[in-house]
């Protein structure tokens, strides 16, 4: 019995319960509706029991039911995108579009050339007399592709305008079911659908393939020779830029054949499957909602970012916490560890939000601030401009991983048992030494998956990363190495919060964020499974 | 190390080498990572706490912004008048235009055009926020705690060790670390749009119960297994009944725990925003709670929540200083109150760790 037991012996209660006579077993007890007491007692917990599991299996099969159906629509989505003769005309606009980033970095390097004149304080006349030759190449360039833009323009009202079409019609047929439902025939009768002939769309955008070919040769026949003839830049560090410009231009025009390839290949009727459908999800590269010539739902740049801050937190937060934990356990004094142990744990108590407003308001600035100091320039990524980005996230996501990494990481180092260390000590090993080489690697286990969680948490989090990631929608470029890191990104929580509230019921649009929460819900699941067991399965026997 | 002869005396003192000169290196280094991070720490509080008790603090009687606690937030404008800058919240704005415009209709002059820059939220108080904060934490932990309590009983007392049972501890086990916002997004597709509640009170008490209801069950169930077998043997053993049992001799021990867990699972549920951000908050709202017609209406209605607020405040309106009031001042208040039910938290089990020990 435990010494202080304010609640009466057990004893007392047959006495309290009975009769006056302590020892008489009672044969007839209470019953409800055939039931004991104690039934009754046991079937009320047994029910909210079962109401609880209920509800937790109700979370996973809704989540599933909603965001499957996004697999049909998309399937659908990306037929009429076929169909419709988008997907023929996208070969022609991928082509103008990246003729379009060339000459934004063409852009990039003339003002680059103006600032570095500027500086070196060239008269503005001057400075324009420079650059003449340059401004004349570079419209040569800019021009060339000007009959590929027209005729994908042309091409594209032709598919958008069958597309339109199809998509008002299912509306019709909607609204027809709607009032065949409610008995309203003469209504229902009264609207009239046309379907739409894709096949005479796809013979009219057929006829227009020689067209294609002749413009995207002349194209590229004016193209190689503007290449041919590069400029000397006014500004001679430049002039390598042009040269890795002269590069690309050669790999754009070589994407000429496989455009038109692509054209030549395209068949209105070939059906979209099932897979294809769900990778253009799990795979696909952007996220576009809302716009006038196809909607992506691909998750791959949501992901990407998430991934990114996660690994950014965790990067900073894995020292941090794991060595607060050797500290607190194996070196500070008993004092110490009962002021550290709960500071850290409050510090898990700040809500994330008010994290958020705190990068907002304070932390994006100061880093930014930070990063035009001239002493930190050989950082990666530094200086930059955007106050709000994946490292201003990162940053305060380490500080909600920190007390999770900490406090598990914690316990995993207090149950190495004692027997260890002190066997380590008895073999004249300093206490360093056998922190190092004894503790840590009897509690890995516990250590990774104290991690895991801490990555759980982080990839999960929603406030910080709405507020501070910058919520651009883009796979971060990881070409730049390190300084990936100062890009805003946008993640898969983000998303979900961002245009929840906005999009229509039961739309495809709707169920693809419901397929962004099972992709959540799945990492969520494979990390707990994970974490427990790589701790069942290491764990250090106290034999 | 209070050895009463002096360090050259004591013939054990440990002699410098410089294995002994790394390991007080390494500690050193082990010792400034723990302290930066209570340090961020506490430079967050502290720059919220200095900034905000500007807004929520007055130096005179009652020293309190009573104004502030009692207003609902209102739009600020801020504008030049006769020379002088002046400040006003939305009503007493348009109360001012307006006996500025029948001053000059009276002297026959023309209606004074005033040009005033406006700013959303940045006036006025945080009273229905704050009341639709307290409004959604009892109710979802009124839920949550019956629900996730009797079902840690049930699945610590009554149900066999059989597969069904370990699978199911496994499942809630798992869905404790399931990220907040998927709560959120089963909420708003199931009660807010499934069950047709629209953005309402019930359906943010619902999706936010549900949420730290897999950490309530897990924690009061790690409570109620903490307590000895035998205390359970020997109250079987004189002839008490199984729920006699559990109420005298499992329950009053377990009980610190389950609190606990519970003053935890307050602070997890106030502090939340994403369940609640399409389930319950509404960013403006001009009633508060219970001015409605019918009482029923008053659960199929959103309220005005403090961390919505904060996320409304400082993503949507620029910061500026005439609005940096608002933020922090409402910063202020919500950490503070999520802070101190987490201390409470801490500080109680602490207290209570040491109490029972068998």
């Amino acid at each position: 019995m435990p010494p202080t037991d304010a609640s009466p012996p057990p004893a007392a209660n047959i006495a309290e319960s009975g009769s006056a006579r302590p020892f008489e077993i009672r044969r007839v007890r209470t019953r409800f509706l055939g039931l004991t007491l104690d039934e009754c007692i046991q079937g009320f917990f047994g029910g909210n029991a079962f109401v609880a599991v209920i509800i937790l299996a109700l979370i996973t099969v809704f989540l599933f039911r909603e965001g499957f159906k996004f697999f049909p629509l998309n399937q659908d989505n990306l037929r009429i995108y076929r169909a419709a003769g988008l997907e023929y005309v996208q070969h022609l606009r991928g082509l103008d579009e990246s003729h379009l980033a060339l000459n934004r970095y063409l852009q990039d390097v003339r003002l680059r050339g103006l600032q570095a004149m500027q500086v070196e304080g060239v008269p503005a006349a001057e400075i324009k007399a420079r650059l003449a030759p340059f401004d004349a190449w570079t419209n040569a360039f800019g021009d060339a592709i000007d009959p590929v833009r027209g005729l994908a323009g042309e091409m594209g009202d032709l598919s958008v305008a069958a597309k339109e079409a199809y998509q008002q019609n299912e509306d019709y047929k909607v609204a027809r079911d709607q009032f065949l439902a409610a008995g309203k025939t003469a209504e229902a009768q009264a609207i009239e659908i046309k379907e739409v002939d894709f096949a005479a769309n796809a013979a009219v955008l057929r006829g227009l393939l020689p067209a294609a070919r002749e413009a995207a040769a002349g194209a590229s026949a004016v193209i190689e020779a503007q290449l041919a003839a590069l400029p000397v830049f006014p500004v001679a560090e430049l002039q390598p830029r042009l040269a890795r410009f002269a590069e690309l231009g050669r790999e754009y025009l070589a994407t000429y054949p496989a455009a038109l390839a692509g054209m030549e290949a395209w068949k209105y009727d070939q059906p979209v499957s099932g897979l294809e459908a769900f990778q253009a999800f799990i795979f696909g590269r952007q996220w576009t909602t809302a716009s006038f010539w196809q909607d992506w739902y691909g998750i791959v740049p949501l992901f990407t970012g998430s991934l990114l801050i996660s690994l950014i937190a965790l990067v900073i937060a894995v020292p941090f916490g794991v060595g607060a934990a050797i500290y607190v356990n194996q070196i500070s004094t008993p004092r110490e560890q009962r002021l550290i142990k709960p500071t850290i744990e409050f510090i898990s108590a700040i809500p994330s939000v008010v994290l958020g407003f705190f990068g907002i308001a304070i932390l994006g600035e100061t880093l930014r601030r930070l990063s035009g100091w001239e002493g930190l320039s050989w950082l990666p990524g530094f200086p930059y401009a955007e106050r709000l980005n994946a490292l201003t996230a990162g940053c305060l996501l380490a500080l909600i991983a920190v007390p999770t990494i900490f406090t598990l990481a914690e316990d995993a180092i207090n149950n190495v048992p004692r027997a260890f260390k002190e066997a380590s000590f008895a073999l004249g090993a300093t206490k360093l030494q056998t922190t190092l080489r004894i503790i840590i690697p009897a509690a890995l286990s516990g250590i990774i998956s104290a991690v895991l969680l801490g990555l759980g948490r982080v990839i999960g989090e929603t406030m910080v990363v709405l507020l501070c990631a910058g919520n651009r929608i883009a796979i971060p470029d990881f070409g730049l190495g390190l300084s990936v890191v100062t890009q805003p990104v946008h993640t898969m929580t983000g998303i979900i919060a961002q245009e929840m509230g906005e999009v229509v019921r039961g739309s495809i649009h709707y169920r693809a964020l419901f397929c962004v929460g099972i992709v959540l819900f799945l990492i969520a699941l494979v990390i707990n499974f994970l974490a427990q067991k790589i701790v069942r399965r290491y764990k250090v026997s106290v034999g | 190390m209070s050895s009463p002869l002096p360090d050259s005396a004591n013939p054990f003192a440990p002699r410098p080498t410089p294995a002994r000169r790394l390991e007080g290196a390494v500690s050193w280094i082990f010792r400034i990572a723990t302290y930066f991070v209570l340090a961020c720490g506490l430079s967050i509080f502290a720059t919220i706490f200095w900034k905000g008790s500007a807004t929520v603090f007055r130096a005179e009687f009652p020293f309190v912004n009573t104004a502030f606690f009692t207003q609902a937030p209102e739009t600020l404008y801020v504008f030049e008048w006769q020379g002088e800058k002046r400040e006003m919240g939305d009503k007493e704005f348009r109360v001012f235009r307006e006996a500025e415009a029948a001053k000059a209709a009276a002297e026959g002059r023309p209606a004074p055009v005033i040009r005033a820059d406006s700013y959303a939220h940045s006036a006025g108080g945080i009273f229905p926020n704050v009341v639709g904060t307290v409004l959604l934490v009892v109710g979802s932990m009124t839920i949550a705690l019956t629900l996730g309590v009797c079902a840690a009983i049930y699945l610590s007392e009554y149900a066999r060790d059989t597969a069904a049972v370990r699978l199911i501890r496994l499942a809630i086990l798992n869905l404790a670390g399931v990220p907040s916002i998927v709560f959120g997004l089963f909420g708003f597709g199931m009660f807010v749009i499934f069950f047709d509640w629209n953005v309402s009170l019930l359906a943010g008490w619902f999706t936010l119960a549900f949420m730290v209801l897999p950490v309530i069950i897990t924690a009061s169930e790690e409570s109620l297994k903490a307590v000895p077998k035998g205390f359970r043997e020997g109250s079987l053993a004189l002839g008490a009944t199984k729920w006699q049992t559990i109420r005298k001799n499992v329950l009053p021990y377990a009980l610190p725990g389950i609190l606990t867990s519970s003053i935890l699972g307050i602070a997890r549920v106030a502090g939340e925003t994403a369940p609640i951000m399409f389930t319950a908050a509404f960013v403006i709202s001009d009633r508060l709670p219970w001015q409605v017609e019918k009482f029923s209406d008053m659960f199929f209605q959103g309220v005005m929540a403090l961390p919505y607020h904060i996320y409304v405040v400082s993503s949507k309106i620029p910061q500026n200083e005439y609005t940096e009031r608002m933020q922090y001042g409402t910063a202020f208040v919500f950490l503070f109150t999520v802070g101190l039910i987490a201390l409470t938290s801490i500080l109680l089990r602490n207290k209570l760790r040491g109490r029972y020990k068998w």
